[in-house]
Parts: structure tokens; C-alpha cells; sequence
């Protein structure tokens, strides 16, 4: 408990922590060792750090999803540990296992067929497929519910705050997009 | 919200319940662990164990005794349950969203399991979608829609509408009068035809009466129409301000857990939009509800008793035009919904670009935002262009579509006429009634649109009226001298049943006593203040004021004695001195000056030009937060309060009002069992006791220079807070 305090409230502690937030430390294969956990996470070592499970989280999660991947610390105030800039310079391994928790972190559907929607007393109710299977969901008519992230680009959140991505709204077929006329 | 739902006998099966072992949680899981939806799955938790099961097979085993602990976390858009033994995590599920708030309360069971407790996880939380008909639900407990009690809801209607039955008779009454009178006049048009344009006789003074006759019918109507308007029209306001102020008492009385659990426009929404929206339907269709069915009704047999084949004849455009007009609603609807948004679109633009105009112009980005307004100008215009063409294109065509049955009925009836089976006159009458059944189609066509929305409406008053305050005098409430002696005892609070805020607390003050809650923020003291304010009830414990439960206390009485100065000051929108008398509103003019100045108040008051009698605005915000907070002061002195709170009173205040203020609250605390927040430490110095909170419980107690010499936590706070003052001034310096 007292850690606890002090760490929030001594000076030079603060100091220090001001320092650590600005330094952007990028891990690379050679620093930073990754390894799956028997619970089914990912812990790190580096420079002689050791973190029993880390947190894998994009920073730029709709633009650049594999670059600039901040690695955190697992606790709910996490903190930052490391920078991977693109996952393209880990091996094969490293990266299936970082992309086996992010997946496990962001959870989008890309809507990839819509069979119909309903709309019903302020709410539109959308019957569709996913890359990840069949799914029916409820939208809020006239709020924010949908998000255009570019002309063609949409993402949509229902009632439960999920989200779903059309990735590319032109790609559906006409009578799709005609379906979905009303929330662009 | 459901924590424990129901499993099939398979499932049961598949879990192999052991002697003594019994199901308290079941909840579903929607998504396997690399993301793909999976159904017919569940987390189940027994009193021994964890268990996933999908399609009644049993997938994982997790015996509860072996781990230390299990853990919801939220994660984006989804969450997964982890178990933990011996500092290493343990994925067990996953789930999306739809789960997420589901699975707190799983993983808050499962603590409340593991701590021995025999409480479980409840949740007061609403379903956000029904479960019967996959219907999103409009923030009701029940779903209007496929309740059994929804006829309850027409049952209620009827019942409020009984309760206006004097209001009621008259507005019926003319109802009936205009579907006799408007089934009435195309008689007399068939008697002027028939018997005195078509007998071959001059009848001029007949045709007078007759015309006369028509003239006072078509008054008559008139008139009989705006009484009935006239009648609904205070109806529906009178039901609207009853229901409003139902409502409004109702809010007042419950609990603040509730007001809380609700999104903070939901509410008002229910107060004003609710309650207009059945005024809406007393005044626009109510009015006219009984009228049109009557006539409908009386129409069809009518046509049919004159001239059966006629009739039949003028109905086969029925269905069509019934249909013809639902379409045409559907798309204009459509149509002028996106054309709202894409007028949103504009707005939105504009009163981003306005409220930024300093950002813009800072940046010389004048060019960019004016283009981009355009494109969002043409877009609209563009919609708007296209959508009043195509009214304009196909509401005639719509009109003639829906009148087509006219036509038909002109041609076999003067066939008729011309075949001498029918006279000029019953034709006549037959078109008249012909275009009125097409007339009234469309809005019968509305009506179970218009009925769905006002059961919607009235079932969210009503999940509102059905409920019970959780906080209300019980029937042993008494009213003792309180003195200001409380005592906590092993109380423990959260929010949500899920996660508790403060837990496990111990503390027992003596009247009179000055405490200062000390803590980072979120540890739990503003909580600890909502209990001694009696907002909330503890969960567990018990918190006990001069002898007695807190619960036994009557609330108006209790709260009388109960003085409280936050650091939002919330004065209402009125004069200084009706502010300060709010808690005592019979109080003289003397007792709020001597207040005031006890407040440090009075002669800033007196400063001002309308005295005591200044308006303070919305708010209060024509003062400034010194002098609010002042007034807030002597508004808590003027009752003289047993008990007294202070949340955060000095903070955000520059030095010399934050002096005044401190002196007045030395007055004001003398002798007042106080209660004090502050984040600025020096502003406890007078606290007999400091209390520090941490982590939800009580980590140090005791005096300043007692919890000094301990070099704990305070010691910790007060360091650090006097080092960062050193700093701040030799940086000034």
C-alpha cells in the first residue's frame, strides 16, 4: 500500500516517470524476447526486464494495424514498455504470437454480406456475415451508430457497443448497398 | 440482467453436478478465443467449479479451489474471463461485448465464493435487447412488445383514460354526433337528387330547404369537430401534466442508484418526451380515433346493405391502395429521414466550424473548412432537390391511385343509372361514400404504428411508476436527537454489486468530531459521504447514527440535520436570499444575515446592487466560485446542522477567498460533527482524526502528528505535497 502511494506522489518518482513517458524505446528482435505463457498469454524480456504477461495494443488500430505496436504492461493503469515499430521485423514466430493476442484484443467483424435490415421503431436491426460467422445485431437509428472512417469505409456500433467494419462499402452488391443506403 | 440463465436438461446433464453442488452462474459465451462466433455455449459456476459448455458438451474444468481468483477483462469490444493461481493468468473465455457487463458480475460471484460470503452477484442492470423476440428494448425492464402484461398496457391506458371520465363523455359523445352526422349527408344529397332535381317538378323551395339542411349539416360538422378538438386538445395537456408531474415525484422519491443506472438524458427524456408523445396521442388521434373507425365500419355495411355488388366492386381497389399508401409511407419516410441527416450533416459542420473559428483562423485553414462546408451544403441540397421532385412527381399519381375506386363505382353505377336500377341520387351517395373509405384508409392504415408508440411510451413511464425506491422510511422509522455519533461497521458499498467501492470499514466517530478523509481519487471518499448522506445503503455492515440504524431514521428528518458544502456548488437559478434559506425556507431576514456573515458572505452581498435580492442566474453562474461557495456556506450554517460534510469545499478557489472560506468554515464547524474532503492537506490541520483511504478500506487512522511519526501514507502525501510547493516556489522565485 505504501509503494502504492509513493509511487504516485514522490517528486523524484514523478520525475522519473515524466522522463520514461517521453522516451520512445523501440523493441527489436535482438532487445526483446517474447514467449507464450502457459495461461495463453505472451510475457517479455528485455534489457533484463521481466514481464510475466504484456498487453499487444495498435496504436493506430484503423490506419496502420501492423505497425507501431505498443507493448504494456498487463495491469489496468498499464504502462508502456516498448515500441515495435512494424511487425515485420520479429520472425515468423514472434509475430504469429503477437498477432494470435492482438486478435484476442480487437474484436471488429467485417461485415462481408448483409442478408437484410429491418428498421423498427428507432432501431435498425441488421441480419449479416462476418468473417467470423453469421451474426444478427441492433443499431440505434439516428445517433452515431455509424462512423465513416473514409468515403467507403464504415464502421458501425450496436446497442451493445460492438463494432462492425465494411471495409469497403462500393464492394457490396447494389442491392446491399441500397439495404444500407440510409446510414451513409 | 440476467446472471443464472436457464440450461436444458443436456446441459445439466453434461456438467455432472456432484453431491451438494449447485449451478449459480450460467452465462453465455458468443465468441471462441480466436474470435469466431460459436452459440449454444455457456460459462457456467457452480459452489465448486467452472465450467464452459458448448452444445452440451462439457469443454474446460476449472476446479474453484485450485486458483486464487477469477477476472473479467474488458478488452476492445470484447472481454475475456482469466483465472489466476500463483501470479500467472490463465485464459478461460472469451465474449463480445454484448456479454461484457454480464461477466463482471460473474467474476465479482466468484470472489464473493472464494471470500465465503453466501451473497451473490445480483444485478438491477436492464437487458438491452428482449430475449422472447430479439427486439432491442427502449431502456424498459419489460418488452412491450411480447410482454403479457403488454395488454396490461392497454389496460392501463384505458385505466388512465378512466380516471378522465368526465372530460371523457362529452368528447365521445361528439365522436359519435360527427359519424352520425358525416354518415348522414350524402343522404341528403341523394334526397336532392333523386326526389326533387329528378321529379320532373320545379321545387324550388324543397331544393332551398334541402340546400339549407346541407349548409346547416356542413356547420353542424364544423362545429361538432371543434369542440372535439377542443375537448382532446385539453385532455391530452391535462394526461400530459398529470403524467409529468407523476413522474417528476416519482424520480424524486427513488433512490439515486437508480437515477445513476440511467443515461443522464433518459430520464428527462421520459419526463418530457414520454409524456408528450400521449399528449400527442390524445390531441391527434385519440380526437379522431373513434370517429374514422365508426365511420369505417359504418360504411362498409352501409354500401353493402344499398347496393352489394356496387360495394363489392368499389372495394377491389382497397387492399391496393392500402398497400399502395403503406409503400409510399415507408419510402417518403425513408426518404425525409435522410434527408434530416444528411441536414444534421450541415448543421454539425457549421457549429464545428463556428465554435472553432479561432482554431480555424489560427491556422489559416479558412479555405479547407469552407470546402468542406460546401460538399456538405451539396449533398444536402442535392437530397433535398431529389426527394421534393419525386413528391412532387408521384403524390398526384399516389392521390389518383388511392381514388381509383371512385371511377369504377362512377362507371358500373351510370351503367346502373343508364339500365334504370339505380337513380342519379344513390350513386351519388355511393361516391361520397366511396371516397370517404379511401379517405380514411390511410389513417386507419397509421393507427398500429401510432398505438405501438404509445405503448412504448407508457411502458417506459411505467418501468419508471413500478418501481420502489430502494431507500425509504421503513415502518419502525423513528426520529432520535442526533447528536452526530456515527459508526461504521464492517460496511461495505459499490456502485454496481460487482465492484465495491469502499469495503470492510470500521470507524466510529464521537459527536462533535472533526474527521478529514484522506485519498487519492476513486479511492472511495466521496462514497464514504454518499453513506453518511444516506443516499446509498451499504450492502454489508452496518452504519449506525446516535443508537440507531440508519435505515430506521426518518429520511426528511435525518437530511434536515445533515449541513453539506461540495466543491461544485450547485446554487438554483432564483435570489441570493432565497438560495440561502432553501434548506429553511421559513427563515427570517435576520437569521440569513447573521448566516451570511458567519459565511464570510455579507458584505459581499451587500456590495452588490440588488442586495439579498440578487438573481445568482442558472446556476448561480453570475457569481463567481468564492462567492458561491460562501453562499453554499450560509446556506449550511442557516440550519444548523448536527452533521456536516464538506467535499473538496476550498479547492478551486484562488488564495485570499480560500482564507475567507477557511475562516468561516472554522465557525461553521465548531461543535458539528464534520465530515471533510480536502486534496489539499494543510485545509485538514483542524481534523481531530485523519482518515486515509486506500484501496477501498481504511489504510491509516489517527491525528497529524500521530500519523507523521507513523511515516506511512500521509506522511507519504504530506512530503510530497510540501516538496512540490518548495518547487513551485523557487521556480517563481
Amino acid at each position: 500500500m505504501r509503494d502504492h502511494f509513493e509511487e504516485e506522489f514522490s517528486l523524484e518518482q514523478m520525475e522519473q516517470e515524466t522522463e520514461a513517458m517521453l522516451r520512445l524505446r523501440y523493441l527489436t528482435p535482438e532487445t526483446a524476447t517474447f514467449a507464450r505463457t502457459e495461461g495463453g498469454f505472451v510475457s517479455l524480456t528485455v534489457e533484463g526486464e521481466v514481464y510475466s504477461r504484456v498487453q499487444v495494443v495498435r496504436m493506430f488500430p484503423f490506419s496502420e494495424p501492423g505497425k507501431y505496436i505498443s507493448i504494456r504492461t498487463a495491469e489496468e493503469t498499464s504502462k508502456e514498455i516498448g515500441v515495435i515499430e512494424s511487425m515485420e521485423t520479429f520472425p515468423e514466430e514472434v509475430r504469429a504470437m503477437l498477432s494470435e493476442q492482438i486478435a484476442l484484443r480487437y474484436f471488429t467483424p467485417i461485415i462481408t454480406k448483409i442478408y437484410q435490415i429491418k428498421d423498427q421503431y428507432g432501431f435498425a436491426y441488421f441480419d449479416v456475415e462476418t468473417d467470423r460467422g453469421h451474426c444478427r445485431f441492433v443499431i440505434r437509428m439516428g445517433g452515431n451508430a455509424v462512423v465513416h472512417l473514409s468515403d467507403t469505409r464504415i464502421i458501425i456500433s450496436d446497442i451493445d457497443e460492438n463494432r462492425f467494419e465494411i471495409p469497403d462499402v462500393s464492394k457490396l452488391t447494389i442491392k446491399e448497398q441500397k439495404k444500407l443506403d440510409l446510414f451513409l | 440482467m440476467i446472471l443464472n440463465f436457464e440450461l436444458s436438461p443436456k446441459e445439466l446433464a453434461a456438467l455432472a453436478l456432484t453431491e451438494g453442488e449447485e449451478v449459480l452462474y450460467a452465462v453465455p459465451y458468443d465468441c471462441d478465443l480466436s474470435g469466431k462466433y460459436v452459440k449454444n455455449a455457456f460459462t457456467v459456476v457452480t459452489n465448486k467449479r467452472l465450467m464452459l459448455l458448448r452444445d452440451a458438451v462439457k469443454e474446460k474444468e476449472y476446479d474453484l479451489s485450485e486458483y486464487d481468483a477469477v477476472k473479467a477483462e474488458p478488452r476492445i469490444n470484447c472481454g475475456v474471463l482469466y483465472a489466476v493461481k500463483d501470479g500467472q493468468d490463465f485464459l478461460i473465455v472469451r465474449y463480445s461485448s454484448k456479454h461484457l457487463a454480464r461477466y463482471a458480475y460473474v467474476a465479482r460471484g466468484v470472489a464473493l465464493l472464494k471470500s465465503g460470503s453466501n451473497e451473490r452477484a445480483e444485478s438491477e442492470e436492464n437487458e438491452k435487447t428482449c430475449f422472447v423476440c430479439g427486439r432491442a428494448l427502449p431502456g424498459t425492464k419489460e418488452c412491450p412488445h411480447c410482454n403479457r402484461k403488454s395488454r396490461g398496457v392497454f389496460f392501463q391506458i384505458v385505466q388512465l383514460l378512466g380516471s378522465y371520465k368526465k372530460q371523457l363523455i362529452p368528447i365521445i359523445t361528439l365522436m359519435v354526433t360527427r359519424a352520425i352526422i358525416g354518415l348522414f349527408s350524402p343522404e341528403l344529397q341523394k334526397y336532392l337528387v333523386d326526389e326533387i332535381l329528378y321529379s320532373g317538378e320545379k321545387k324550388y323551395f324543397a331544393a332551398m330547404l334541402v340546400l339549407v339542411a346541407m349548409f346547416l349539416v356542413g356547420i353542424g360538422i364544423a362545429l361538432v369537430d371543434i369542440g372535439k378538438s377542443y375537448g382532446c386538445a385539453k385532455l391530452g395537456s391535462t394526461i400530459g401534466k398529470d403524467l409529468r408531474s407523476k413522474l417528476y415525484n416519482k424520480i424524486q422519491i427513488l433512490s439515486l442508484s437508480y437515477i445513476h443506472e440511467k443515461r443522464p438524458g433518459a430520464l428527462m427524456n421520459r419526463i418530457m418526451h414520454d409524456t408528450n408523445r400521449i399528449r400527442m396521442f390524445m390531441e391527434h388521434v385519440f380526437c379522431n380515433m373513434f370517429t374514422v373507425v365508426i365511420m369505417f365500419v359504418a360504411v362498409v355495411i352501409y354500401m353493402l346493405v344499398l347496393n352489394w355488388k356496387l360495394a363489392l366492386i368499389s372495394f377491389i381497389f382497397v387492399p391496393i391502395a392500402a398497400v399502395v399508401s403503406m409503400l409510399w409511407r415507408k419510402n417518403i419516410h425513408r426518404r425525409f429521414r435522410f434527408q434530416g441527416k444528411k441536414s444534421d450533416d450541415v448543421h454539425s459542420a457549421l457549429q464545428d466550424v463556428i465554435s472553432g473559428m479561432n482554431v480555424v483562423k489560427g491556422y489559416g485553414k479558412e479555405q479547407e473548412e469552407s470546402d468542406k462546408f460546401n460538399m456538405f451544403s451539396d449533398v444536402f441540397a442535392n437530397v433535398q432537390k431529389r426527394n421534393e421532385v419525386f413528391w412532387a412527381m408521384f403524390f398526384p399519381l399516389l392521390n389518383f391511385l388511392m381514388g381509383a375506386g371512385v371511377y369504377l363505382v362512377i362507371f358500373y353505377g351510370g351503367r346502373s343509372v343508364l339500365g334504370e336500377t339505380m337513380t342519379a341520387g344513390e350513386v351519388m351517395q355511393f361516391v361520397s361514400y366511396t371516397s370517404m373509405l379511401y379517405m380514411y384508409l390511410g389513417w386507419i392504415n397509421n393507427l398500429p404504428r401510432q398505438l405501438m408508440d404509445l405503448v412504448t411510451s407508457m411502458e417506459r413511464i411505467n418501468d419508471i411508476m413500478t418501481q420502489e425506491p430502494k431507500i425509504k422510511n421503513t415502518e419502525k422509522a423513528c426520529k432520535p436527537e442526533i447528536t452526530g455519533a456515527i459508526e461504521f461497521k464492517n460496511a461495505t458499498f459499490g456502485y454496481h454489486s460487482y465492484e465495491p467501492v469502499v469495503e470492510g470499514i470500521n470507524l466510529t466517530v464521537k459527536p462533535g468530531e472533526m474527521i478529514g478523509l484522506v485519498g487519492a481519487s476513486g479511492a472511495g471518499k466521496s462514497t464514504l459521504i454518499n453513506l453518511i448522506m444516506h443516499l446509498y445503503d451499504v450492502d454489508d455492515g452496518e452504519l449506525i447514527v446516535d443508537g440507531e440504524n440508519i435505515k430506521d431514521i426518518d429520511l426528511d428528518y435525518y437530511h434536515s440535520k445533515i449541513g453539506v458544502v461540495l466543491q461544485e456548488t450547485f446554487l438554483f437559478s432564483g435570489t441570493i436570499f432565497n438560495n440561502i434559506r432553501y434548506a429553511k425556507p421559513d427563515a427570517t431576514e435576520e437569521e440569513v444575515i447573521m448566516a451570511a456573515k458567519m459565511a464570510n458572505a455579507h458584505d459581499f452581498i451587500t456590495r452588490m446592487p440588488d442586495g439579498y435580492n440578487t438573481y445568482v442566474g442558472e446556476k448561480g453562474s453570475r457569481l463567481s466560485g468564492g462567492e458561491r461557495q460562501r453562499i453554499a456556506i450560509a446556506r449550511a450554517i442557516l440550519n444548523n446542522p448536527k452533521i456536516l460534510i464538506l467535499d473538496e469545499a476550498t479547492a478551486s478557489l484562488d488564495t485570499e477567498s480560500e482564507y475567507l472560506i477557511q475562516t468561516a468554515l472554522e465557525r461553521l464547524t465548531s461543535g458539528k460533527t464534520t465530515f471533510a474532503i480536502a486534496h489539499r492537506l494543510s485545509t485538514l490541520k483542524n481534523a481531530d482524526r485523519l482518515v486515509v483511504i486506500d484501496k477501498h478500506r481504511i489504510a491509516e487512522m489517527g491525528s497529524h502528528d500521530e500519523l507523521m511519526e507513523r511515516k506511512g501514507i500521509y506522511y507519504g502525501l504530506v512530503t510530497a505535497q510540501l516538496e512540490m510547493q518548495a518547487k513551485k516556489e523557487t521556480a517563481g522565485a
